[in-house]
């Protein structure tokens, strides 16, 4: 998607603001499709322990549990925190925390293979 | 480009009265300063989760979580923030929109889900104390188990309930000035409403990440 902060252009305002209300409702078409997402993810995280059985390494499990989470959290910043359409800078201030994340993973991964 | 889309992009980063900066376009500076608060409080979180990772790691015995914390109840807290994630999104839309009926009812059904998710943690935590899982002792069933089980989970879960409870009061005083029709006078005026809004979805986006690390694996 073009970044709306260079939209200056005039014909480009005015398109912009003819077509207001349909942005409108596809920012909340698009609000609601996230929202379904992340419950239908939600209900496979809550499946996966409940069906894990000897037949599922503990390192899939892991993996496929951290992989959901960190696709939710990232569907969260992404589209209701706005951030697909903020300029790069706000998206490194983000981004920061990032890195915790991967040295929680590393750990988790290093405890099974112990 | 079509105007859809434009206009799509136009609603979720709203033009506003301020010059555009070549680094962060059009944001305020009480945005740029909530995303910094944001960051920082990411890494405290992180810091947490850090520590909870090495403390299970290298402890000799730990129990199964999901035969302890009741997860169906806590999948439905985590619902109940998804949901109020998105009435909170909506009622940014509502200020931008100068909608203030949208605005008021977004603000009060998303106080209300966090008041619900409150409620759930307070029940957890009591019938956990009262089945052994307690902050520095822990046992289950008349067993005992490592006491660290029970120190990281209050510790962790009790962080971001505090995050919780600061939301409610910070969407409490938001929804104060919204009835006053503040927020819906066009320009940068909804502004306060999107920031608390971004706190919001932080507070949900850890908890995506608390939920599947103390609770699911």
């Amino acid at each position: 998607m073009t970044d709306p902060t260079t939209t200056t252009d005039e014909s480009v305002a005015q398109e912009v603001h003819g077509g207001h209300a349909e942005g409108e409702q596809s920012m909340r078409g698009l609000y609601v499709t996230i929202f379904l997402t992340l419950a239908i993810l939600t209900v496979f995280e809550v499946y996966i322990p409940s069906v894990y059985s000897a037949a599922w390494s503990g390192t899939t499990k892991m993996l496929l549990l951290c992989f959901l989470a960190l696709s939710k959290a990232a569907l969260v910043a992404t589209y209701f925190m706005h951030l697909k359409w903020e300029k790069p800078w706000l998206r490194w201030i983000a981004l920061m925390p990032v890195y915790m994340g991967f040295a929680v993973i590393l750990i988790l991964l290093e405890t099974m293979y112990r | 480009m079509d105007s859809g889309h434009v206009a799509a992009a136009d609603h979720a980063a709203p033009q506003t009265s301020l010059p555009e900066d070549p680094h962060f376009g059009h944001a305020t500076g009480g945005k740029v300063g909530m995303w910094i608060f944001i960051a920082q409080d990411g890494m405290s979180f992180g810091g947490l989760l850090f520590a909870y990772g090495i403390l299970r790691g290298s402890a000799a015995s730990w129990p199964v979580p999901t035969e302890i914390l009741g997860i169906p109840l806590t999948a439905l807290a985590t619902f109940i923030l998804i949901c109020s994630s998105l009435s909170m999104v909506f009622a940014v839309a509502a200020a931008q929109e100068r909608d203030q009926a949208g605005l008021v009812r977004g603000l009060l059904v998303t106080i209300f889900g966090g008041l619900c998710f409150l409620g759930i943690q307070v029940w957890e935590y009591t019938h956990l104390v009262h089945a052994g899982i307690g902050l520095t002792q822990c046992s289950w069933e008349g067993e005992p188990v490592n006491s660290l089980f029970g120190s990281t989970f209050y510790a962790v879960t009790g962080f971001h309930g505090m995050h919780v409870t600061a939301g409610v009061i910070y969407l409490s005083c938001i929804l104060r000035g919204a009835l006053k029709g503040k927020y819906t006078q066009g320009g940068d005026s909804g502004s306060p409403v999107e920031l608390v809004g971004l706190f919001w979805h932080f507070v949900d986006l850890v908890w995506i990440l608390v939920f599947t690390f103390i609770y699911l694996l």
